[in-house]
């Protein structure tokens, strides 16, 4: 059960989190931002239910979609868009743009541009907390198409063999860029694949707040009982294409749409917190107003911030140290 | 094949030459050995010989201009041959009888089309001992002249006195044709077969803007003050025993002017003070074994200076034979390259222009030169034998000594015209 | 006296007693001791978490190595065989390289990845590579490649202590190679200091891994002919010394690199097209570059030599730098 605090944190982060997206799809169209933007839209319950339950000493690995993960796991909104406008106040300098995005003081082993590149990343950090003998745990953020590269097949066996505390989470959003996922993957529901590492798995709804985040609590209480790893799958949808441009001619307008009205995890979390009683309308308000200037603020640091000077271009291929 | 006739590289110090005449005319056609053009260099007029037969197709120059070493001076070729091509790269500029700009552009020596095909490495060791890669062969892939080649034509090549080695090439002289009768088979200029060919004298008075000599003063002057740290001394002299000294010669009917004992003093002083006998190159010091001594002669259009070379071994009567032969073909223009350079201190005498002294520039690369003023009886205090302090009259000269500071220190100076003021006081040490 | 294997043992014992970060993943450490032996009952005193065995999965525990280093510890992760870096060459290019520069250089990767490469043991096409010259091609990945026993000895012990993820490259046909090796648990070979085998005169020989030693006997044959051969190990390719090979270069004016790479490509280029920068003027003689015959690497032993270097190519290639015949 989410208590109000957490409830309140979620619901302030899931805010963030879109008004960070949809502010970077204006930027994109307005050419303040350039390159590959993929947004997260829609997907927030999976990101902030899940930071929810970690600290700074927990490990994740995400992916190119990754804005929601790294500002869920406490990204700065200023710093996180200042990369994403190549800016030298961005968290890699300007060096990296939207997909590389890391900050290991807060337990984030970085955004990964390559489709499952993050999935043994997370597991060896699985594997450091393990010998380090640390209550900790490491989360795989990853998409249904990443579930079909060999890296998750392998990870997941590894991890499984050592008993890692790593969990790892499939957010299932229909597409690996174009493609549905029942023209490319062999399976509706990619949990069933645990069963090939004897590991559980869970299906939930990735759009409700509670049920992501009571399975999350579940895969994390046998992670730190040194059980090993689970695999959770979060059912979720783009409201966005694959990227910004994307003309998006594999699906319609329509079933969009419907994802949008019916099935918009902000708004069920709401309601989620008004009906329990966790929250008032005003309050609720109150925090989303309060992002949103966030938000703005954001946008001002990362607009008035320098560009990198070329001259340090090649600072940092090594540590110098 | 048409082929381009260049300004040709004619003595170590040319940079550019002044076309004085052409001696065949456009279209006609002209056989390699005969007689093409006359020109002038720094202080010769020299005629040159086309090197292949061939009709003159086109003059790029015309007489009077003034042109850097190696630039394409006409084209010679077969008769309606297109020359379009060569007069592009030729690319003759501006036809202008003033002297040009700027110094001549760095150009490879050797004429287009004899490229030397050499390793880098070659290349530098080359340089480093001034070897001449045309002449040395190559034993790599195609003729490539590599290192070791280089090294073994230094070791081959005889060891040659600077003064031989110059003349040898005013003589086109190959030095391994001679047989050099120096120390360890040395060759000195005695060894070397032939004469200079002599130049006719060239007294023109053109309205050329400068003549080669005086293009080749100015630079020569103004090169020695920008690149010398030139100070002077200045020292009174008792000539009353030169004086004595010419006067015994003349009993015995030899003529010895005040200048030949000057350049026999300043050999022999030269040979005690050797770094005022050497000259700097770059950041060496070159102390040579050999004293020429320069005798600053003025001559119509400005100045030059014949070089009595090894005048600390040929005597006073030596010098003052040889330099009155200089002197005289310097006078008619007659002086080859080779009695001109090699030097290694001059001495300039203004006394004659009743000059009391004078600060003469050094002539570079030499270290030093040594002004000489007029002769004049002047009242000098003297200490007579019974050690009483006496006024006397005496027949003094004034010296001046302009030195190099760069390698030659004020006190070595001093003491170097001490000496010399020493033998002219006392010729007997000359002996 | 130890042998390259026990060198390469000896510091990754030392180094795991020094420091407890450090441990050693890869296919059959554990027990078996790795297939040569450098990891020989390291089980025994370390137990099998700090010698771990993997499952046949390289991008899983290469990746795993690197998460591993991004969260505080010093894996020593072991490919059989460097063949199978392109099994797992998203992780090791796209991932171990880069992971420290695109996050703004907020991250340390303190990771050794060793393997063993070459020909000589008849293992043929995907088992025989030398592959080094990939990994120098890719910025952000030092590359070592010892070829004695002392060299593999303090290049690891750098490697180890490295805050930066290294490539070690080891020979296979080195393993049994024996020389003194300091005993001091210090004992620490710069990255990007090479190491000058033999003096000599006339040419400078550029040779790395096992082909250090066939440059030794081709120098040994040259002398024999009077020609004084230079042979310099660079020892590494990531940082690379190119100032002690244009110095050699200057005083002999000839250059040949070998290697057991292919030749296309091969680092040897990239020291040839360095060295006529730095020595042109110095050269008496085009440099010569000899390495593998484009060609996958044949099983049978006489075709497997008809593609790599021998020593009398190396011999002969001196011999015509030095315009010998």
């Amino acid at each position: 059960m989410i208590d109000k605090q957490t409830g309140l944190w979620i619901y302030n982060k899931m805010h963030e989190i879109r008004d960070f997206e949809e502010t970077a799809w204006t930027l994109f169209t307005e050419n303040k931002l350039r390159g590959s933007v993929h947004l997260y839209t829609g997907e927030e319950a999976i990101a902030a239910s899940i930071c929810a339950q970690l600290t700074d000493e927990d490990l994740i690995a995400s992916t190119h979609r990754g804005h929601g993960h790294c500002i869920a796991k406490g990204a700065e909104l200023g710093r996180a868009l200042a990369e994403l406008m190549g800016k030298a106040t961005g968290y890699c300098k300007g060096r990296s743009g939207s997909m590389h995005i890391a900050d290991f003081s807060k337990g984030n082993l970085g955004a990964n541009a390559i489709v499952g590149g993050g999935i043994p990343i997370a597991t060896g950090g699985a594997l450091a907390l393990k010998m380090q003998n640390k209550p900790n745990v490491a989360v795989a953020f990853f998409g249904d198409g990443a579930s079909n590269q060999g890296t998750f097949h392998e990870s997941l066996n590894l991890a499984a063999v050592w008993k890692l505390p790593c969990i790892y989470v499939v957010e299932h959003n229909q597409y690996g860029m174009t493609v549905p996922s029942w023209q490319s993957t062999s399976v509706p529901d990619l949990a069933v694949r645990s069963a090939a590492y004897g590991i559980p798995g869970e299906t939930v709804d990735g759009n409700d707040v509670a049920a992501v985040y009571q399975a999350f609590a579940r895969a994390k209480e046998r992670a730190l009982k040194g059980e090993g790893p689970s695999l959770l799958e979060c059912k979720t949808y783009r409201w966005r294409g694959h990227w910004t441009g994307d003309p998006e001619v594999y699906r319609s307008r329509e079933k969009v749409e419907e994802w949008k009205t019916q099935r918009d995890p902000i708004r069920r979390f709401r309601d989620y917190l008004l009906v329990h009683g966790l929250s008032t309308e005003e309050e609720l308000d109150k925090i989303e107003k309060a992002a949103a200037e966030k938000m703005e603020a954001a946008v001002e640091f990362a607009i008035n911030s320098p560009e990198p000077d070329p001259a340090h271009v090649l600072d940092d291929v090594f540590y110098e140290g | 094949m048409a082929s381009i006739v260049i300004m040709p590289k004619q003595g170590l110090m040319m940079v550019e030459g002044t076309l004085t005449k052409w001696l065949k005319r456009e279209g006609e056609p002209v056989a390699a050995g005969e007689p093409l053009f006359e020109m002038e260099t720094d202080k010769l007029t020299i005629t040159m010989d086309a090197e292949a037969s061939g009709t003159l197709l086109k003059i790029i120059h015309p007489e009077g201009d003034v042109v850097p070493i190696t630039r394409p001076i006409a084209i010679l070729g077969e008769p309606g041959e297109d020359i379009s091509g060569l007069m592009e790269t030729a690319s003759p500029p501006e036809a202008v009888p003033a002297p040009a700009a700027g110094p001549a552009p760095a150009v490879p020596a050797g004429a287009p089309g004899r490229r030397v095909s050499a390793s880098p490495r070659a290349r530098l060791r080359a340089e480093e001992n001034g070897v001449d890669l045309t002449a040395v062969p190559g034993s790599g892939p195609g003729g490539l002249v590599i290192e070791r080649d280089v090294k073994a034509h230094l070791t081959s090549r005889p060891a040659v006195t600077p003064l031989a080695a110059n003349l040898a090439k005013a003589r086109g002289v190959h030095l391994s044709d001679v047989a050099g009768s120096g120390p360890r088979g040395k060759i000195t200029a005695a060894d070397l077969p032939g004469e200079t060919p002599a130049a006719p004298a060239s007294r023109s008075t053109r309205a050329v803007p400068m003549s080669g000599m005086r293009r080749a003063i100015a630079r020569n002057m103004l090169a020695s003050k920008d690149a010398n740290a030139q100070a002077c001394h200045r020292m009174n002299v008792d000539m009353t025993a030169v004086i004595d000294l010419r006067r015994q010669y003349g009993d015995l009917g030899v003529r010895v002017s005040y200048n030949d004992v000057l350049i026999r003093v300043c050999a022999k002083a030269l040979t005690d003070f050797p770094i005022v006998n050497a000259s700097v190159e770059g950041d060496r010091i070159l102390y040579h074994d050999y004293v020429n001594v320069g005798n600053a002669v003025s001559v119509p259009g400005g100045l030059i200076v014949p070089v009595i070379r090894d005048a600390d071994l040929i005597g006073l009567t030596g010098i003052a034979a040889r330099s009155a032969e200089l002197i005289e073909k310097a006078r008619e223009g007659r002086l080859t390259e080779a009695e001109y350079h090699g030097g290694t201190f001059t001495v300039s005498s203004l006394g004659m222009f009743d000059l009391d002294d004078f600060v003469a520039i050094i002539n570079p690369p030499e270290s030093a030169i040594l002004a000489v003023g007029k002769i004049a009886k002047a009242p000098v205090v003297i200490t007579n034998p019974l050690g009483e302090d006496e006024l006397a009259i005496r027949p003094m000269c004034t010296l001046c000594l302009s030195y190099d500071h760069r390698i030659i220190d004020g006190a070595e100076a001093a003491r170097f015209l001490q000496r010399v003021k020493h033998y002219l006081q006392h010729p007997v040490l000359l002996i | 006296m130890m042998t390259y294997a026990q060198a390469i043992r000896h510091v990754i014992q030392q180094e795991m007693r020094r420091d407890p970060r450090v441990f050693v993943m890869g296919e059959d450490v554990e027990k078996h001791g790795s297939v040569f032996g450098t990891t020989r009952d390291l089980y025994k005193e370390f137990g099998p978490d700090r010698i771990r065995n993997t499952p046949i999965s390289e991008s899983a525990f290469v990746g795993a190595a690197l998460g591993a280093a991004c969260a505080g510890m010093r894996p020593i992760a072991e490919l059989m065989y460097w063949d199978f870096a392109f099994v797992c060459a998203d992780q090791i290019f796209n991932q171990m390289a880069k992971t420290r520069y695109v996050f703004g250089g907020n991250a340390k990767i303190p990771m050794v990845l060793r393997s063993q490469q070459g020909t000589g043991r008849g293992n043929a096409a995907t088992h025989s590579q030398s592959l080094e010259s990939i990994f120098m091609h890719i910025p952000g990945l030092k590359v070592a490649c010892p070829s004695a026993p002392a060299d593999a000895a303090g290049l690891l012990r750098t490697a180890i202590r490295d805050d930066n993820p290294v490539c070690f490259f080891e020979h296979k046909m080195l393993y049994t190679t024996q020389a003194d090796v300091p005993e001091d648990p210090d004992f620490c070979v710069p990255f990007g200091k090479a190491s000058i085998r033999r003096e000599g005169a006339d040419v400078t020989i550029v040779a790395n891994l096992y082909y250090v030693s066939q440059a030794l006997e081709a120098a040994e044959a040259l002398a024999r002919e009077g020609i004084s051969a230079e042979v310099i190990d660079p020892r590494t390719l990531v940082p690379f010394d190119y100032d002690t090979i244009a110095e050699s270069v200057k005083k002999t004016g000839r250059l040949v690199v070998v290697h057991e790479a292919h030749q296309n490509n091969g680092w040897g280029a990239q020291v040839v097209s360095q060295i006529c920068q730095m020595a042109f003027p110095y050269l008496d003689a085009a440099p010569v570059h000899l390495g593998a015959k484009a060609c996958p690497l044949p099983f049978n032993p006489a075709l497997e030599a008809a593609v790599i270097p021998s020593v009398s190519e190396i011999v002969a290639a001196c011999k015509a730098a030095c315009y010998v015949s």
